[in-house]
């Protein structure tokens, strides 16, 4: 049994609905925008992947806003970090687009909640040096579920009143991959006949700035060299922000309430590299074993995938581990598909990364298009042979594999379908 | 706390009304106890979960939990709130003896005097 996804909801740099997100993907307009961290002009971190219509700078959660229409009750906020508001946001709309109303999923037991994020560095610092200030004598009652790596699932999960399943990943840029396949495998197991599967980041000095610190980012101005995946010149990665909702189902139970399939989780793999704590492995061995797993998982072979939606974040590194890996696995040149780095108009959004791709591959499929790469001009030696375009493909993908990779060499491959496909 | 200038701002009260912001400066100025009461009730008032039903009058025998819909959390929110605004700790075995208004600005002062006496 494959399970179907049935909503969808989006918060991103490039738009924070389906259809914003949709004409962007289509037309090669990136999100990314000029920002300043701590006051601080000469930090080498000029651009990054802005979420628009909210602000949550503030550690004071009395000082956000977000776009109207959004009901935030402030016992909600109270426990929240910056990316939570973008998280609710997110799955508001992909209930209203899977047709669910909050009282249907309350309290049901075959209901589950899988989420992705890195917590919140700002609030955890805010709130421990307000702790030190007063020599540990008191601090804010909200600080640990604000702020640490659960506070997504802490949050949604009794915001939402979900009972069946609430857990949380925490595999950095592979995170929300991790969180989707764990949702795939609780459905096709019959633990749970729903799953709410969301990513979420916030963008801010604390959880960017300390990869700046790893040389991990580039250092251009111009957004379209600075988030150039597989380019020859690319020099790093663009930070970014937001959140992305899934909602799967249970194919029976989507059917037996008339909520139609906008796409098929037809399959999933993961290995690891074991082999460094940040790099990727220098010929993307652990990638390539989760694709080949995700394969295996799907029963098809790689002449079946029509597009790939890669993890290439614009590192030197990852990039070319990506590239060694995807020319392994498709051996035939003739049959190698389309593939797309759509970061180079979001940013990498960390945790968000993976749901998100697999997002942007269910509007490829619904849409009928594959996104191209507008911002690559000279290809690294190492992608010879991959098929990069450019432009907007108006070809229908109806396989596509999605990518992710995070520290410490996971490595999670998802493979998204067209409706109708892989329902056995 | 040293006496702040009546222009500063104070960005903990920044959401207040402006009289409010003029009790706790008075406080802050003179140790004008029947000052700390205007402050008490109106982040009581702010505080109070949404879900707490249509705006009612706050006296000092509105109940926190009863009357304001108050749950644990919030009621270690506002405490933490006043103890920051106020630059106090306030002790666990204080706050359960917490019922009514009366009882949250009589902690305050109590604090407060203990404060004083310790300085």
């Amino acid at each position: 049994m494959s399970p179907v996804v049935t909503g969808i909801g989006f918060v991103t740099p490039i738009g924070n609905d389906r259809a914003t997100v949709e004409r962007n993907l289509r037309e090669g307009r990136h999100g990314i925008s000029p920002v300043e961290f701590l006051g601080n002009p000469d930090l080498p971190v000029k651009v990054a992947g802005t979420i628009k219509g909210f602000e949550v700078d503030s550690p004071n959660w009395r000082d956000w806003s977000w776009p109207s229409g959004y009901e935030m009750p402030k016992e909600l906020l109270r426990g929240m970090a910056p990316h939570g508001v973008y998280a609710v946001c997110a799955v508001e709309q992909a209930l209203a687009a899977a047709g669910l109303r909050r009282s249907d999923i309350a309290e049901d037991p075959a209901t589950g909640l899988y989420c992705a994020s890195a917590g919140s560095a700002m609030l955890l610092h805010h709130n421990l040096a307000q702790m030190r200030a007063v020599r540990g004598t008191r601090g804010n009652p909200m600080g640990v579920v604000s702020s640490i790596a659960g506070t997504l699932n802490f949050n949604l999960g009794a915001h939402y009143r979900i009972t069946g399943t609430v857990c949380g990943f925490v595999s950095a840029c592979a995170s929300s991959s991790h969180a989707l396949g764990y949702a795939i495998d609780d459905l096709r197991l019959g633990r749970i006949r729903r799953a709410i599967v969301v990513g979420a980041e916030e963008l801010n000095a604390d959880s960017l700035l300390p990869f700046a610190h790893m040389r991990a980012l580039s250092k251009q101005r111009d957004p379209r060299k600075a988030s150039r995946p597989f380019d020859a010149e690319r020099d790093g990665f663009v930070g970014a922000g937001g959140a992305v909702a899934l909602v799967l189902e249970d194919p029976g139970a989507a059917s037996a309430r008339g909520a139609p399939a906008l796409a098929v989780a037809a399959g999933w793999g993961q290995a690891a590299d074991g082999y460094s704590v940040a790099a990727s492995h220098p010929e993307g061995a652990g990638l390539l074993l989760a694709m080949e797993r995700a394969l295996a998982d799907a029963r098809i072979g790689p002449d079946d995938i029509d597009h790939v939606s890669a993890h290439a974040t614009s590192t030197p590194v990852g990039d070319l581990a990506e590239a060694i890996a995807l020319g392994r696995l498709f051996t035939s040149r003739s049959l190698r598909p389309p593939v797309t780095a759509t970061k180079s108009l979001t940013g990498h959004g960390l945790s968000v990364s993976g749901v998100m791709q697999a997002a942007f591959s269910i509007l490829s499929i619904a849409g009928g298009f594959m996104p191209g790469n507008p911002h690559l001009s000279v290809p690294g030696r190492e992608c010879e042979g991959l098929d990069l375009p450019r432009t907007t493909l108006g070809r229908t993908p109806t396989t596509v594999l999605s990518n992710s990779s995070g520290f410490g060499g996971s490595n999670v491959c998802h493979l998204i379908a067209a409706p109708g496909r892989f329902t056995g | 706390m040293a006496p702040i200038p009546p222009s500063a701002p104070i960005p903990a009260l920044a959401r207040f009304p402006a009289e409010v912001v003029e009790a706790y400066q008075r406080y802050r100025a003179s140790g004008d106890a029947g000052a700390v009461e205007a402050v008490v009730i109106a982040a009581a008032v702010d505080y109070r979960p949404s879900g707490s039903g249509a705006p009612m009058v706050v006296e000092d025998q509105t109940r926190l939990v009863e009357d304001l819909a108050y749950d644990s959390v919030a009621v270690a929110e506002l405490v933490f709130f006043l103890e920051d605004l106020f630059d106090l700790t306030i002790t666990n075995e204080d706050i359960v003896g917490v019922r009514t208004i009366s009882d949250l600005r009589a902690c305050v002062l109590r604090n407060l005097a203990g404060k004083a006496r310790n300085t």
